[in-house]
């Protein structure tokens, strides 16, 4: 995969940010790229002894596929943005994969191990939430923002609020009630109990 | 949802969540006012506020990282994912793909060893029958266990897809090699090398009745050390009754690329029975490598066919072009193995190996003689003119070294091949021992003299003591040779004394002597070997950055030294021996600054040390030596109560584990895996580790102190007091030796002799702070409080940071009875989180808290400290001995009282 270049990076966000959908689709073999290669280093270094650190995963990203100098807030609000819907995609893509594949073997035995199971029901967990995620993508779009740069992005709330220019207190009282409707669409719903 | 109505909700939500729980209820009643509907709804999801959930509360990028690491490089999106874990493999990085599907680096989660794991393409595995014969097939060959065959350790299947595990080899194939060639030609002591090594593995595999059917580049690894590894036997018969494509049109590309489906067809290596389709016995693999072996020659394969049926003709119908590169012997070899009529060939792989080898032995003698054709010399005699086709290497190095902007960096100045004369330098002087000692008086022991650097200029001491070690340590692994240890040596050092005085003194019959000059850009090295019973030269060379082709010159020397030691010396062992311990000469430099600040032996030093090595094994992650020097000075700095015990402790066990992965032989990662044991309070295996390496080389200097402290600790005072002394016997002026022999007095109660041992040391260097230490703690022993005091005192100013020593002049205040400033240091060293609570027990006993004492040893035991390891021997320990507590602790650190 050839290096990213800093100024077309920098000229895609931007075009996205100006409603340019196609954008989108050049930027996310990017990003993908470079995030992947990220990654693996970082794997390597938590091999090393040292912990997987994956916000900063993200911020060195955007340090090496921005151009510092054409940049303003805006563009790294654009590319938090695009990362973390990227996370998203990525995820739900190999969730579905691998229960597809799972589904379509024989699927015998792979019970038996555990961690399989855990993933499975992880996998599942995650299509669910990726679901529900666009349902309230629907009527509240901010909220749906806030879960994906924190949950798919791993943004702190400061850097969440920072993202999408709103306050701390706002994306913490955003995160929550976006949370409980999400876990409340995920697991049904519990009447009367307050 | 409409937007009022969820505006609506949220607030309600928050307006609830900012009472308290019990209060929500009765607000809710009110605020809703009989919208039951509306209640309903933000009571549910007042309830999820409080529920933690495993999926949500955790960033799905903590998951995604990962999958992200380990999804194929080729999608943007996830398209065509793998899974992460195949049976008890975990997958760990994508090694390539290619026609019989996708290799994978894996982890073998059982046996924690790194394997190669090929997922079989589901086209190829349909058929059970065919995949039955393969696995039989790839068993047998694997079951050969030749070390040419790669060994494959299982074949299995999940529910959809067949895989392969097998070692992993970290290396190229033989088609990266080629390519990565000048003109993608092979010289011709490396190709016959490799083709020797590929003809053994063929040997062996078809007297086992297993015909190869696909050899080609790309099913031949080479390793870092040289050796091949043939992969893929039997994996042809898998694709065999397929035809080759049929639309033969497709233009074949340059490099023999091995595409998904290509691979059925790949013509290029096939023999023309198996072009026409026909049966194949294992005169089929001749051809094949024939092929190959005429393209490692000329860079380019015998036939030619710009399509898959024009190749296919010329293979059935051209005769294959001259080799003009190639000596008649060697045009001969080729030409047998590439006949058309399989009745024609060499009937079997040993007549054409028996050739090959043969050739190789020619060009040898020829290059003694001095009398072969030009191409084909050895460089034995440094005569060939260097052109400076490494200029754009050169130039990348001088400013990554402008860059690194510390002391002289050979690679910066010189270029490459310089620093390729100092790796290869030890199969020189082989080479010369050798020689010389073939059909004359015979030598058996030597000693490499430390190289003098004539350069008047200090900042390439490195480079003179550094390669003096590197041949020490080359030459001792060669067996019936006797090599004068590091140490003995060293002592010599800018003195100046003949060879027969320093033969007679050190008992050797000869001697190696070395000179560096560097002048300008320009480095000179000159060598000899003498004999010292009569000082006369046995051989003799300079060198030059402009005087050779010291690449070249390396493999021919390595194959040459191999050939004619084979009568002493196992395959492994030649390997061993004629291999540079790094194909980078950069890495080596590296090494060489970083052992220079270990010795130095102050924290500060260790920490650039470690630096140095870290550099040597990002320049080459397979420099087995660099990673075992790396996880010792961890190991040294985990010692002071400087930093994180358990994160240096987790870096010196990584970078041992490495080491020896890479080379099972060398004796430092031995080492290393010792005193890792040692953390890991498992005495019989830090035994075993021990003296392994000193097996592997007795000449270890280091691996003798390591030994006797572990004597000592485990309470074998006398043994321990014998080793360090004969560790010291070679030479009575070492810091470490004698450091050494004063902590073995210290333990084994010999406080007088440690005293003595520790004045001495002090003598040799005024300014070596662990001197004082010792001095401090053997006066202590003794009670000599106010002695003790001073000692440490005096260490502190010598630039001991570590907070041991605050603890050792804390217990010596406190018997001197100045209990106000032990407590104060008591308190600074409680409040430093990297204090060892193993070491402080000694200041609380000093202050009579015997109770916090024993806290503290549980807390040292719970964070696996490494000063327990003193538990069985520390003086300072003493009052404890008869307590329940303690008796019970050593049990549990694995020492019997």
């Amino acid at each position: 995969m050839p290096e990213p270049d800093p100024h077309e990076v920098t000229q895609l966000l931007l075009a996205w940010g100006h409603g340019d959908k196609s954008a989108l689709d050049q930027l996310m073999p990017l990003v993908y790229g470079e995030l992947r290669r990220l990654a693996q280093q970082h794997l390597r270094r938590e091999r090393a002894g040292q912990s997987l650190q994956t916000t900063e995963l993200i911020h060195e990203a955007c340090l090496r596929l921005i151009d510092a100098s054409q940049v303003r807030l805006e563009n790294r609000r654009h590319f938090f943005g695009a990362a973390s819907r990227l996370m998203r995609q990525v995820l739900t893509d190999l969730a579905r994969e691998r229960g597809s594949r799972k589904r379509g073997g024989a699927a015998r035995q792979i019970s038996l191990d555990e961690a399989m199971v855990v993933s499975r029901q992880r996998d599942e967990g995650l299509l669910a939430l990726d679901e529900a995620l666009t349902a309230l993508a629907e009527f509240d779009a901010r909220k749906c923002q806030v879960v994906e740069l924190r949950f798919f992005g791993g943004l702190s709330v400061e850097e969440t609020a920072e993202a999408l220019a709103i306050s701390v207190e706002t994306v913490h009282r955003d995160w929550r009630l976006a949370r409980s409707w999400l876990l409340r669409q995920l697991h049904g719903e519990r009447p009367d109990e307050a | 949802m409409k937007p009022e109505h969820w505006k609506q909700i949220e607030a309600l939500y928050h307006a609830a969540l900012e009472r308290e729980p019990d209060a929500r209820a009765t607000f809710l009643d009110a605020a809703c006012a009989g919208d039951e509907e509306l209640r309903r709804e933000v009571a549910s999801l007042l309830h999820y506020d409080s529920l933690p959930d495993r999926l949500i509360d955790v960033p799905a990028l903590e998951i995604a990282a990962r999958e992200l690491a380990l999804a194929p490089l080729s999608g943007a999106t996830a398209q065509s994912a793998i899974p992460a874990r195949i049976s008890s493999y975990q997958l760990l990085a994508p090694l390539g793909h290619g026609g019989m599907g996708e290799v994978h680096l894996a982890l073998d989660t059982r046996l924690n060893r790194k394997v190669a794991i090929k997922l079989l393409p589901a086209e190829f595995t349909t058929q059970p029958e065919r995949v039955r014969r393969f696995a039989q097939e790839a068993r047998a060959a694997s079951a050969l266990n030749h070390p040419n065959i790669i060994t494959i350790h299982e074949i299995g299947k999940t529910d959809s897809t067949h895989y392969l595990i097998t070692e992993y080899v970290e290396g190229e194939t033989l088609r990266q090699r080629m390519n990565n060639a000048p003109e993608k030609r092979l010289r011709l002591t490396e190709a016959l090398d490799l083709a020797a090594q590929i003809a053994a593995a063929l040997a062996a595999a078809h007297e086992a009745g297993i015909v190869h059917r696909d050899i080609k580049p790309e099913n031949v690894m080479v390793r870092r050390d040289g050796i091949v590894k043939v992969l893929d036997f039997g994996l042809a018969k898998l694709t065999e009754t397929q035809a080759p494509p049929e639309e033969a049109q497709s233009p074949l590309t340059d490099d023999a690329s091995t595409e998904t489906g290509l691979v059925l067809g790949t013509p290029r290596y096939m023999s023309p029975e198996q072009a026409r389709g026909e049966r194949v016995d294992a005169r089929t693999d001749l051809f094949s490598f024939g092929v190959m072996l005429y393209e490692m020659i000329e860079g380019h394969s015998p036939f030619a066919g710009a399509t898959t049926s024009e190749l296919i003709a010329a293979i059935l119908r051209d005769e294959p072009a001259q080799v003009p590169e190639a000596s008649p012997e060697l045009q001969r070899i080729i030409q047998r193995a590439l006949q058309k009529e399989r009745t024609e060939r060499y009937q079997t792989i040993d007549e054409l190996l028996a050739d090959v080898k043969k050739l190789q032995k020619r060009l040898i003698v020829d290059a003694e003689r001095d009398d072969s054709p030009a191409e084909h010399r050895l460089p034995l005699t440094p005569a060939v003119n260097l052109a400076p086709k490494a200029a754009g290497a050169k130039a990348a190095v001088v400013e990554r070294a402008a860059q690194i902007s510390s002391g002289l960096w050979l690679t910066g100045l010189r270029g490459w091949r310089l620093a390729w004369l100092i790796l290869i330098l030890p199969a020189f002087v082989l080479f010369g021992l050798w020689y010389r000692t073939t059909g004359k008086r015979s030598i058996e022991s030597v000693a490499v003299l430390p190289f003098i650097n004539d350069s008047g200029n200090a900042d390439v001491e490195y480079l003179s003591d550094g390669m003096t070690e590197s041949l020490i340590n080359n030459l001792a692994r060669l067996p019936n040779l006797r090599v004068m240890a590091r140490n003995s040596v060293f002592r010599y050092k800018g003195r100046s004394a003949g060879p027969h005085e320093v033969a007679r003194a050190l008992g050797v019959e000869a001697i190696v002597t070395g000179r560096i000059l560097l002048r300008g850009d320009n480095l000179i090295i000159s060598v000899e070997l003498v004999d010292g019973r009569d000082e006369t030269q046995l051989w003799g060379e300079q060198y030059s950055s402009r005087t050779a082709d010291l690449l070249a010159a390396q493999a021919q020397i390595a194959g040459e030294i191999a050939t004619q030691l084979q009568l002493t010396l196992t395959p492994a062992e030649q390997q061993q021996l004629v291999k540079p311990e790094t194909s980078s000469p950069q890495a080596y430099e590296y090494l060489l600054r970083g052992r220079h600040f270990q010795d130095k032996g102050g924290t500060e030093d260790w920490k650039k040390a470690i630096e140095y090595y870290q550099q040597a094994v990002t320049a080459d992650p397979g420099y087995a030596l660099a990673w075992a020097e790396l996880s010792g000075s961890y190991f040294s700095l985990s010692y002071k109560g400087l930093y994180d015990q358990n994160e240096c402790l987790a870096k010196a066990r990584w970078a041992a584990d490495r080491a020896l992965e890479l080379d099972e032989r060398l004796a430092e990662a031995h080492l290393a895996l010792a005193r890792i044991r040692l953390t890991d309070w498992n005495w019989k295996a830090t035994e075993q580790e021990i003296r392994r390496a000193l097996e592997l080389n007795p000449g270890l200097g280091r691996a003798r102190f390591f030994y006797s402290a572990y004597l000592s600790l485990t309470g074998q005072h006398e043994q321990a007091i014998a080793e360090a002394r004969r560790a010291r016997a070679p030479d009575p002026l070492s810091l470490t030796a004698n450091h050494n022999l004063a902590y073995r007095y210290l333990l084994a109660r010999r406080n007088d002799q440690a005293i003595e041992a520790s004045q001495a040391l002090i003598e040799l260097d005024q300014n070596y702070p662990n001197a004082r230490a010792m001095l401090g703690h053997a006066y202590e022993a003794k009670g000599m409080y106010a002695e003790a005091i001073a000692a440490y005192q005096e260490a502190i100013r010598l630039g001991d940071q570590s907070t041991d020593i605050q603890i050792y002049l804390g217990s010596a205040l406190a018997g001197a009875g100045e209990r106000e400033k032990a407590r104060t240091i008591l308190k600074q060293l409680e409040a430093n989180k990297y204090t060892s609570p193993g070491a402080l027990t000694a200041l609380y006993l000093a202050l009579d808290e015997r109770e916090r004492a024993f806290a503290a040893l549980e807390r040292a035991y719970a964070a696996h400290d490494n000063q327990l390891q003193f538990l069985r021997v520390s003086p300072q320990l003493d009052p404890l001995r008869n307590d329940p507590r303690f008796i019970d602790l050593m049990r549990r650190v694995g020492l019997s009282p």
